[in-house]
């Protein structure tokens, strides 16, 4: 789908106070425009998020969560980011195994300044949620959905190590 | 001398200036040992080894803080007690280790598949040295140790206990497989393919929270933040997100801690496949930080520390 | 009434009843056995061992809505929808110790002051076709709590398991009523086949422990810390046991915030978790696995057959033995303190 579809998705942000917040501010003042489908969460610093924020974030329905910190080096804190990076990076390398698609999470650097680069991250972000679309639920929308899996699973489908059971 | 008498000699050296000794002896059943914690000279006579001996006893350690007590441990184990140690929740000198080198141990799945009748029905069972002489339902069946044994013991390479105050038995050149036919063929399959596949399986997890429990690492256990109401993580609601959501706070708790003991999935009543999450997190911690838990002491876990410069972390270019 | 259905008629009998009640029946998933709403293509496994989960879910889910509260604009009054459970319900193929855990249940949940609607709504709406078992699994101890392998209180249908069909047995008027159908035949002397194999399977199971002093010797260790110490020292306090169980009943309510809506939810709750005594206050009277392991024997063994005419409150199915981590083995605890020497 097309960014300027007019349905938005629901893609949440979770953006440190100083660098990335700042610099949403900075894309705002310098009227770069943006698609409206991200929601921010200010945090005061990118180590402040836990890696469950995002999952939970997901579980909950959003279609995309979007991280944004401090360049590596220039944190506000000194040392936040640094612990950002390797906790976001094993999250973003976790998602494969669960079947969530783990392009529908990014983090990245933004400083205060740059303004154009967050409108670039924005546009990009949101362009590829839009590609990928409304995230799936773990949870069956109906009866019908749950059955034709659980179906499946009494045949012995699907199941990696575990033989199934002769009825 | 056996094993089981070099091992108990061992204890019997010690007891007397522990609170007690953590072994195993046998269970409810012929094909089931369960833990035992030995304090006097009579309960060391109920101890016994091998490859029953399935439970991973450093899980008890930190409930038993403050107090001096001995642990039997397998190679295994004895990576979690050295993970507790590098984390400090457990001082190396309240515990007197009594390491095993270990020949493998059972997996309950696969005695199942394997038997004619159901291992509920089980009558006897004679232990030989690479065979299982099962008795089920009427019928008898030797099992050979190779094909039932554990996934975690095809890919083994630490059998004898890492660190130990006694270590008993004969000493393994390990030869592990690279890695597990199971785990590579779900970490192939599609985006789609395993996302139906977590939704039908935590359909099924009644949150029991015996993976929890049952993890040495999880040592947060009645605070646990899965069971907080303030904040709220996780809806008591028994659905599959919810169950989901819980998975992965606990494996993002143990990102760099897990020591593949394989608990979680031994302990699960319903047998959902936890281990597939946890050897993939493994796998990129090993691939990101070079970091296998509780292979050495005085290590730190790689979540708990950081480096100015990341060799194996892409600073995502935008 | 005593008829006879044949394998296929069984599974016949199973889409049947599917098109108009939600019909439980267990089914192999993925290595283990529990029970999922029947579709047809299902393939069903009621002989290989008892499933994993009790059938209770079928009386008492794991998670039920009470009641609804949905607000359409912020200024109108919110709407609340009380939500009482619809339709029939059939569980296909649990054992007897399955079927009975309602009877539990029921001294409970339907008292003189109390009379719980959602239960009682499905309870009148289930119907329980059980299976009698062929032998017991070593963890298996119904004989010994009133029970036995071809029980038939609890169900409306007994089944046997004689050659390539069942004998079928009525136990009450709703299982006369789906024996009527004409997937049944006649049973003509295979019921006495079925009474043999009943026999045998009650025999194979010994001799039966006489629990009759538990009570009074499972109070009398009460203060007993030291006792009780030793006995949960593997308990890994889980709650595995719990859930498994046929006749467990405690539940949480909980207030659901789902932003303009909410719900009120009633789902299983677990006496060996920690959270389940803390109070508000902070205080938590079970604070140590000990206590609450006490709690948990103690409510089966003894202050629930005190309250409730000697009845104990476990059906011996043995799942709290098979599935625990670390094998505590509540026969082993309650002998214990039966056998304890002051």
């Amino acid at each position: 789908m097309p960014a300027q579809d007019v349905r938005e998705l629901r893609i949440v942000g979770f953006l440190c106070n100083w660098c990335s917040y700042g610099g949403a501010d900075t894309a705002g003042v310098g009227r770069f425009t943006q698609p409206t489908d991200l929601r921010i969460i200010r945090v005061p610093c990118s180590g402040r998020i836990d890696p469950l924020f995002i999952v939970r974030a997901l579980m909950n329905g959003a279609d995309g969560v979007l991280v944004s910190g401090c360049h590596p080096r220039d944190c506000h804190y000194a040392e936040g980011n640094f612990y950002a990076r390797r906790r976001l990076e094993m999250l973003k390398r976790f998602l494969p195994i669960t079947g969530i698609d783990e392009r529908r999470f990014e983090y990245t650097w933004v400083s205060a300044s740059e303004g154009q680069r967050w409108q670039h991250v924005v546009t990009e972000f949101t362009r590829r949620i839009h590609e990928l679309g409304p995230a799936p639920s773990f949870n069956p929308k109906s009866d019908v959905d749950w059955n034709a899996l659980a179906v499946k699973a009494s045949q012995g489908q699907g199941c990696p190590c575990h033989g199934s059971i002769q009825a | 001398m056996s094993q089981l008498d070099d091992l108990k000699t061992a204890i019997k050296s010690r007891l007397g200036e522990l609170e007690c000794v953590i072994g195993w002896e046998q269970g409810y059943d012929p094909l089931h040992a369960t833990p035992l914690f030995i304090r006097s000279e009579a309960d060391l006579d109920r101890l016994i080894i091998g490859p029953l001996a399935v439970h991973n006893l450093a899980t008890y350690l930190t409930g038993w803080k403050g107090k001096k007590v001995g642990v039997v441990v397998k190679g295994c184990d004895s990576r979690s007690v050295i993970e507790l140690m590098n984390e400090k929740l457990v001082s190396r000198d309240d515990v007197v280790i009594f390491g095993l080198c270990c020949d493998g141990v059972v997996s309950q799945r696969k005695i199942r598949a394997a038997l004619p009748a159901d291992p509920g029905f089980v009558e006897s069972v004679e232990i030989g040295a690479d065979s299982l002489k099962v008795t089920v339902a009427g019928q008898a069946a030797t099992l050979r140790l190779a094909d039932v044994q554990a996934d975690k013991c095809l890919v083994c390479d630490t059998p004898d206990a890492i660190v130990s105050d006694f270590l008993i038995g004969k000493a393994h050149t390990p030869a592990p497989a690279p890695s597990l036919k199971c785990q590579d063929e779900f970490e192939a399959k599609s985006d789609a393919e395993k996302f139906a596949f977590w939704q039908e399986t935590m359909g099924r997890c009644i949150r029991c929270y015996a993976c929890r429990n049952a993890c040495p690492m999880c040592v947060c256990r009645d605070y646990c933040i899965a069971t907080s109401r303030d904040p709220l993580w996780v809806s008591q609601e028994n659905l599959p997100s919810e169950n989901m959501m819980f998975q992965m706070i606990h494996v993002s708790h143990l990102a760099g801690r897990c020591t593949e003991c394989g608990e979680c999935e031994r302990a699960c009543p319903v047998d959902i496949p936890l281990m597939l999450l946890r050897r993939y997190m493994n796998k990129q911690v090993r691939d990101v930080f070079k970091h296998e838990a509780g292979k050495a002491l005085d290590q730190t876990p790689p979540l708990l520390t950081f480096k100015v410069e990341e060799e194996r972390i892409n600073e995502r270019g935008w | 009434m005593e008829k006879f259905i044949t394998k296929d008629n069984l599974y016949r009998l199973a889409e049947e009843l599917a098109a108009t009640c939600r019909v439980l029946a267990p089914v192999a998933d993925c290595g283990t056995v529990t029970f999922r709403r029947f579709q047809p293509g299902m393939v069903l496994d009621l002989h290989s061992r008892m499933a994993a989960v009790s059938p209770k879910a079928a009386t008492f889910p794991q998670t039920e809505t009470l009641l609804v509260v949905k607000r359409e604009i912020p200024e109108k009054k919110p709407e609340i929808i009380e939500t009482l459970p619809e339709g029939k319900n059939v569980v296909l193929g649990c054992r007897p110790c399955g079927a009975r855990g309602k009877l539990i249940f029921d001294p409970v949940y339907e008292t003189d002051k109390i009379k719980d609607p959602y239960y009682l709504q499905r309870r009148r709406n289930t119907v329980f076709i059980s299976l009698a078992c062929d032998r017991p699994e070593t963890t298996c101890f119904c004989h010994s709590v009133g029970s036995g392998p071809a029980d038939p209180s609890g169900s409306d249908v007994l089944l046997t398991l004689v050659g390539e069909g069942y004998v079928a047995r009525s136990v009450t008027p709703e299982g006369e009523e789906i024996m009527k159908l004409a997937l049944f035949s006649d049973a003509g002397d295979k019921g006495k086949e079925a009474d043999a194999k009943n026999a045998k399977a009650r025999e194979m199971m010994g001799e039966a422990h006489d629990y009759a002093s538990a009570p009074a010797k499972l109070l009398a260790r009460f203060d007993d810390m030291d006792f009780w110490l030793a006995q949960s020292a593997k308990c890994i306090s889980c709650g595995a046991c719990t859930y498994m169980c046929p006749t467990c009943y405690c539940f949480n309510i909980t207030d659901d915030d789902l932003g303009l809506s909410s719900q009120r939810i009633r789902t299983w709750d677990n006496c060996m978790s920690h959270t389940f005594t803390l109070e508000g206050s902070g205080h938590n009277p079970r604070s140590t696995k000990a206590h609450r392991l006490k709690n948990r024997v103690g409510h089966k063994f003894s202050y629930y057959p005190d309250l409730h005419k000697g009845v104990i409150a476990c059906c011996g199915c043995g799942r709290c033995i098979k599935q625990c981590p670390t094998g505590v083995d509540i026969r082993q605890i309650v002998k214990a303190a039966q056998e304890y020497a002051e």
